[in-house]
């Protein structure tokens, strides 16, 4: 339905800075997935879309035209709040109707379209009833049917399902990813959760202090970060990050050893090595440490190994079980590892 | 086990007899007025102590037939509803401006609002009255409901204002995204959210006007104007001496509509009065 393009978005209040620099283009159809941590301008950029705030400089495009003088109201994107935002003084009913009322659809398709949106979200049976009579989960259906419910031109959802328990933010992070397939509406998500960033995504967008990071499919993030803040923020544990020293292709710090690297670079470097491309062995080994905890979790068991001053994350079998304090061998997939400078966190490809 | 719970039923019974002997210390005057209203003239005024009072509607006839108390029972209520009607229609939008729209100077006037409520009444008197005199409403029910609304309107856009804090400001983008204009926001999700807090408001600037005296008195001459609390006064003058039976009753008349909404409305008083007074 929409492209949104974002070129040289800034947002400073005073001499707060929100969002120092965004540059994005948003395709049709597309479900775009801002990532970051709190406070690195997710809400801000998504704000800036639904017109909600006006950028202190650079331009918002939809479908190519310049948005940034355009209210909200004359905007046609929904946004679904982080706190629901549904109108406590009307029912259901009435609060997926309202978007509909201010925009003029004709009275006589409300009703059909009310139903439609509500059996999208499974909330036909609690049409009747007020916001504070429901669960998170029904309320935080309920906002997204009245986003759903008028077809506008961008769904904006900020943090959605934050405020839900696990097994729910499943249930519905499948329940959004369908309606938006089945819509094929242009969906800016923002989340701190990389794991709702890499399941939902066709992109990934990963900022911090109002700034991106990279931009990238969930599987260019996760393959091929571009530096250590992507490279930490993504997977579950995030990936080890050890400071050490390369010198004719070999990588050192204390206790542990990589050989077989590029060797046209010296210098304090960081390696990266993710937790399941770490394996327990028994020669070969990249690393030697003190085991420091076991962490059996049913399918599989996270080993924490201390060495020197770095505490390394292992992902191990599920059956494996050791006494903490002994020596464990770890070797890294070869193929898996990444260097990063050591100062700037930049990749050295 | 069983000490702390006779220990308890003992609090419990303390606490009892407190809030007991506190309501009758407060309703004492109001039980008295009412046997005073219902009691024949001569009765009152005797010297010697009377233990089985005689009931009479003395009082009630003469207030009815004797005085014009229809007409003034008329004035108060046109000129407390129109105030309040008045402060309402000027209070919400105000507030809604000072709770929501960030702008140069609007704590500040905010202040001025709620500073015109700390002025003494009599500082403004003198000015007041030639204003209405030159204005040619004195003795109307029209300048009562000016002046009303006037010294009300300070408390009831604080009070609107500090329910309106409460509101989310999400709930207004959420309003806006789905395309209202700042009116329907307003009108559609503003002041059905702060009902309650325009209830309270809307209360407490109806007890003030009907206890209003001081500017009552210097606007109304005649009965034209004349309001219960003025009326009341009127029992006092005169070749009939002091009407103690008439005064008790219309006194007790002028209190039983405010106590039924008071306490109709009591949960979102106490809010109300002190959010108005605490929120900055
Ligand atoms: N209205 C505002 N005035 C001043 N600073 C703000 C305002 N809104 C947001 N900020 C600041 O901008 C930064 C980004 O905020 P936000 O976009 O809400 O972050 P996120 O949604 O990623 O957690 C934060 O440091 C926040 O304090
Ligand atoms: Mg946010």
């Amino acid at each position: 339905m929409a492209r949104i393009e974002l070129s040289g978005i800034q947002k400073r209040w005073g001499n707060v800075w929100g969002v120092r620099d965004v540059d994005i283009d948003i395709g049709d159809e597309e479900f775009v997935v801002f990532l970051g941590p709190s406070g690195c301008g997710k809400t801000t950029t998504m704000r800036m879309i639904a017109g909600l705030e006006e950028p202190t400089e650079g331009e918002i495009r939809m479908d190519g035209e310049v948005m940034n003088e355009i209210d909200a109201r004359d905007r046609d994107v929904a946004m679904v709040f982080q706190g629901y935002a549904l109108y406590p003084n009307m029912t259901i009913y009435e609060n997926i109707r309202f978007p509909l009322r201010m925009r003029d659809v004709p009275a006589g398709d409300h009703d059909r379209l009310i139903r439609q949106a509500a059996d999208m979200t499974e909330l036909t049976e609690y049409l009747d009833r007020k916001p504070s009579a429901l669960s998170g989960g029904q309320r935080q259906r309920a906002a997204l049917a009245r986003a759903v419910v008028r077809q506008p031109q961008a769904f904006l959802m900020d943090e959605p399902l934050s405020n839900l328990d696990a097994k729910l933010r499943q249930a519905m992070r499948v329940q959004i990813k369908h309606i938006q397939r089945e819509l094929k509406i242009t969906t800016v998500y923002v989340t701190h959760d990389q794991i709702e960033a890499m399941t939902l995504a066709d992109r990934i967008v990963i900022m911090q202090s109002g700034a991106i990071q990279q931009i990238g499919t969930p599987d260019e993030i996760y393959n091929d970060p571009a530096n250590t803040f992507v490279a930490g923020f993504i997977g579950a544990p995030p990936m080890n990050l050890i400071k050490g020293q390369v010198d004719g292709g070999i990588f050192t710090a204390s206790g542990i050893t990589v050989d077989g690297l590029r060797s046209d670079m010296s210098g304090a470097v960081t390696l990266g090595v993710r937790p399941e491309d770490c394996a327990v062995t028994q020669s070969d080994a990249n690393l030697t440490g003190e085991v420091f905890g076991v962490e059996p979790t049913g399918d599989l068991t996270y080993l924490t190994l201390k060495t020197g001053d770095a505490m390394i994350e292992v992902k191990a079998d599920r059956s494996y079980r050791r006494e903490l304090g002994v020596d464990e061998q770890i070797a890294f997939d070869r193929e898996r590892l990444f260097l990063f400078d050591a100062k700037t966190g930049t990749r050295l490809r | 086990m069983a000490s702390v719970r006779k220990s308890r039923s003992e609090s419990l019974f303390i606490r009892y007899l407190i809030l007991g002997a506190w309501a009758l210390f407060c309703l004492a005057p109001v039980l008295w007025f009412l046997s005073v209203g219902l009691r024949p003239r001569v009765e009152i005024i005797t010297p010697r102590p009377i233990y089985w009072p005689t009931f009479s509607l003395d009082a009630w006839h003469m207030i009815w037939e004797d005085w014009p108390m229809a007409k003034y029972l008329r004035n108060s209520v046109l000129a407390i509803l129109g105030s309040v009607l008045i402060d309402l229609v000027l209070a919400i939008p105000a507030a809604y401006s000072l709770s929501r729209y960030t702008y140069r100077g609007r704590d500040d006037i905010g202040f001025y609002i709620l500073s015109t409520r700390m002025m003494a009444p009599a500082i403004v008197a003198i000015p007041i009255f030639f204003l209405f005199r030159n204005m040619g409403l004195l003795d109307t029910i029209w300048a009562l409901m000016i002046i009303y609304a006037a010294v009300n309107l300070s408390i009831v856009t604080w009070i609107i204002r500090s329910y309106m804090l409460d509101i989310p400001k999400e709930l207004e983008d959420a309003a806006r995204t789905d395309g209202a204009s700042d009116m329907r926001i307003l009108w559609e999700i503003i002041i059905p959210a702060v009902l309650p807090g325009i209830i309270t408001a809307a209360v407490i600037a109806m007890i003030f006007a009907i206890n209003e005296f001081l500017f009552t008195l210097l606007i109304a001459s005649t009965p034209d104007a004349y309001t219960m609390s003025v009326a009341l006064a009127n029992f006092t003058g005169g070749s009939d001496g002091v009407i103690y039976n008439a005064i008790a009753l219309v006194a007790f008349l002028a209190f039983v509509p405010v106590f039924l909404v008071v306490v109709a409305i009591q949960k979102h008083l106490s809010r109300g009065l002190t959010m108005g007074a605490v929120k900055g």
